[in-house]
């Protein structure tokens, strides 16, 4: 051990009172980015989560086009032929297809425009949560035709019940008049508002009859393992809806694209979360330099001294740096592992977000949140607290280079 | 004696033009109004094949209408064979639809009015053929046209303060024989939204009428619906019970 390593690690501990404090600081800014950054993380892998299983799925098969104009024309004729590429793609966890028509809905004494979706009873629930969703009644079962999934706030406002009927009035695929009396089965409640304010799911083999379909689809949903397979799903899924022999080619969507609007309120949060982290920094920042200018200039006349016994100014900063980054280190180890159990904590019992639950219900979040720790969100924190740390350190060090001996022995 | 004669000479020239304003002003008026129910009848009996135009897509509808006034309105598709005996009427701010095959009349939300009718580039509104272009506008000739060696006047109608009208502006030609040729919407920005034109004037129920109107969005080229009369009758009144609810689900007569 070199004999700067030595002084820089008795120096330390000549002071311990002063050290430790320091370390402290340098802990509870690592603790706290760490774990902020987690929950941040962990909320939007929960709000991408629940969106994608309550409406897009992780990548949609579409006609070009139909995202923008949802035009009951704009069709995937063949569902099948798509069936068969996503069976082949590996990370593919389930699919289905659906049908969409915007239509009239009314029951003894009101009317409303509604979403009505067409589902595959069978194998939606593999994909989405609506089947779990049913607060009321039943889900619906492969064989039914002219029952009627609907949403808790649009049951309210057609004031209907279980077993009430619902008489729809649209327009078919073929721009004909697609009619039909439905039964109310079950009422389901997905606690985001605009979802249960204005959809209807019914059976998509009975959607394709009244809707003169012929058998076309308008989506067809995939739900990938993770959401890091997505980009690898999407990409096989292209090149081999291409392939089918279609007339014009559907168009592949992954979740970012169904839903911009999640991702823009994804990307506000994290720039809010941004100034929040530079504020908390700049704070910390300001305080571990002013206790290492400190530490420097009440030792003035001992450095004074050990110059003139014949230290260079460049073995003494490289002792006084040394020791500013092994506070730090010390500081940021523990920060890292204190973050990352009472993160690993939460992780597992969750934190209960209470009085705010209706602006949660807005994104479709739970009341209980679970951060997330990952790599990303214990290294991102750790490297910031870092870097500002020893640029801090530096600033104080290089103050010494201009000291000379007989002065700096004088000074009190 | 020459001062007195000038402030004589410009009093006459100012209440002549304040007269003739308030004259022309109420021509405009007249003609608007004598348009508007030349175009409309006391009431009507039609048969209109509507068709509506997409890109890569096109489909006929016949329908039977009744009007009656510019408040009462009954449709019902008599072909193609599917949609027979899906009806429309309309009474004033409210309209229903019935569908035979559920045998249900569904009573649509006033949200709904300004929607289109059957696909059709038609709001349920313009199906109306209300009096708003007559009460809720004030109208201004800008311009003379011809067409078939006859006047056509261009009048441009802005939407007066407070009325409850969603166009900024509204561009009517009208022929002298009081036949009107096109109506333009415009929006708030006074940007056309959607153009409704009619042409082939020919002797039908009795007058000269444009027999194919046709209705199309500004910004969509190959999107547009077309009206042409096949039968169309003007008639001086209607037995009031044919815009029913009971007369809508029993289209025969």
């Amino acid at each position: 051990m070199s004999i700067e390593i030595k002084m820089a690690w008795r120096n330390i501990w000549r002071n311990s009172r002063r050290s430790v404090l320091t370390i402290l600081a340098i802990v509870f800014a690592t603790m706290l980015l760490v774990f902020m950054l987690s929950f941040q993380f962990g909320s939007y892998d929960t709000m991408i989560n629940t969106a994608v299983k309550i409406h897009t799925g992780h990548v949609q098969v579409q006609a070009e086009g139909y995202r923008d104009k949802m035009d009951i024309r704009l069709v995937v004729p063949d569902p099948a032929a798509v069936d068969d590429v996503i069976k082949d793609i590996p990370g593919v966890e389930a699919y289905t297809a659906r049908t969409n028509a915007f239509s009239l809905v009314s029951s003894s004494n009101r009317t409303y425009g509604v979403l009505l979706t067409g589902i595959d009873p069978e194998r939606e629930p593999r994909v989405s949560t609506l089947k779990k969703l049913v607060r009321r009644g039943k889900y619906l079962a492969q064989k039914d035709t002219n029952m009627a999934l609907v949403g808790e706030l649009l049951a309210g406002n057609l004031k209907v019940d279980i077993g009430d009927e619902l008489v729809v009035l649209g327009q078919g695929r073929d721009g004909s008049v697609a009619a039909s009396v439905l039964k109310v089965k079950g009422i389901f409640s997905s606690g985001e508002d605009k979802f249960d304010r204005n959809s209807i799911q019914i059976p998509l083999g009975y959607f394709q009859d009244v809707f003169s379909m012929h058998g076309a689809v308008h989506e067809v949903v995939v739900l990938g393992r993770s959401l890091e397979d997505v980009k690898k799903i999407k990409q096989k899924l292209e090149a081999g809806v291409s392939s089918i022999d279609n007339d014009g080619n559907p168009a592949v969507l992954d979740w970012m694209e169904l839903m911009p609007g999640l991702v823009q309120s994804i990307k506000l949060d994290l720039v809010s979360g941004l100034i929040m982290y530079v504020i908390l920094i700049v704070v910390i920042a300001f305080s571990i330099l002013n206790t290492f200018l400190m530490a420097i200039f009440e030792r003035t006349r001992e450095f004074g001294v050990i110059m003139a016994i014949g230290m260079t100014p460049g073995r003494l900063m490289k002792s006084l740096f040394l020791e500013s980054v092994t506070i730090t280190l010390i500081g940021i180890i523990l920060g890292i592992i204190s973050g990352g159990m009472v993160t690993w904590y939460f992780q597992g019992h969750g934190i209960l977000i209470s009085g705010a639950s209706e602006l949660l219900n807005q994104y479709g979040l739970p009341e209980r949140m679970y951060p997330q720790l990952s790599a990303l969100s214990v290294s991102v924190g750790a490297c910031i607290v870092l870097i500002i740390t020893i640029l801090t350190a530096i600033y104080p060090v290089l103050k010494v280079r201009h000291l000379r001996p007989v002065e700096a022995m004088t000074a009190v | 004696m020459r001062i007195k004669s000038t402030i004589i000479f410009w009093l006459s020239v100012a209440v002549f033009t304040i007269l003739s304003g308030t004259l022309y002003a109420m021509e405009v008026e007249t003609l608007v109004r004598d348009a508007v129910n030349y175009y409309r009848g006391n009431a009507s009996f039609s048969i209109v094949d509507m068709t509506i135009h997409r890109p890569g897509w096109e489909r006929t509808l016949t329908i039977k209408a009744w009007t009656r006034g510019e408040k009462d309105s009954m449709f019902t598709i008599i072909a193609p064979p599917k949609d027979n005996g899906n009806g429309t009427l309309k009474k004033g701010k409210e309209m229903w639809m019935f569908n035979p095959r559920v045998n249900r009349v569904i009573k649509l939300p006033p949200s709904m009015m300004s929607q289109s009718w059957m696909g059709s580039d038609f709001s349920n509104n313009d199906l109306a053929k209300s009096d708003s272009i007559i009460d809720d506008y004030t109208h201004k000739i800008t311009s003379t046209e011809t067409h078939d060696g006859k006047k056509v006047f261009v009048i441009t109608s802005m939407p007066k303060p407070d009325a409850p009208v969603v166009w900024g502006m509204q561009r009517l030609r009208i022929r002298e024989d009081l036949i009107f040729l096109s109506q333009e919407f415009y929006d708030e920005d006074l940007l056309l939204v959607k153009a409704m034109t009619g042409t082939k004037i020919q002797m039908i129920g009795g007058k000269l009428f444009p027999r194919v109107w046709k209705m199309q969005k500004a910004d969509k080229k190959d999107e547009y619906t077309m009206l042409e009369y096949r039968e169309l009758l003007f008639k001086e009144n209607l037995p009031g019970d044919l815009f029913t609810l009971s007369s809508l689900k029993n289209p025969g007569r």
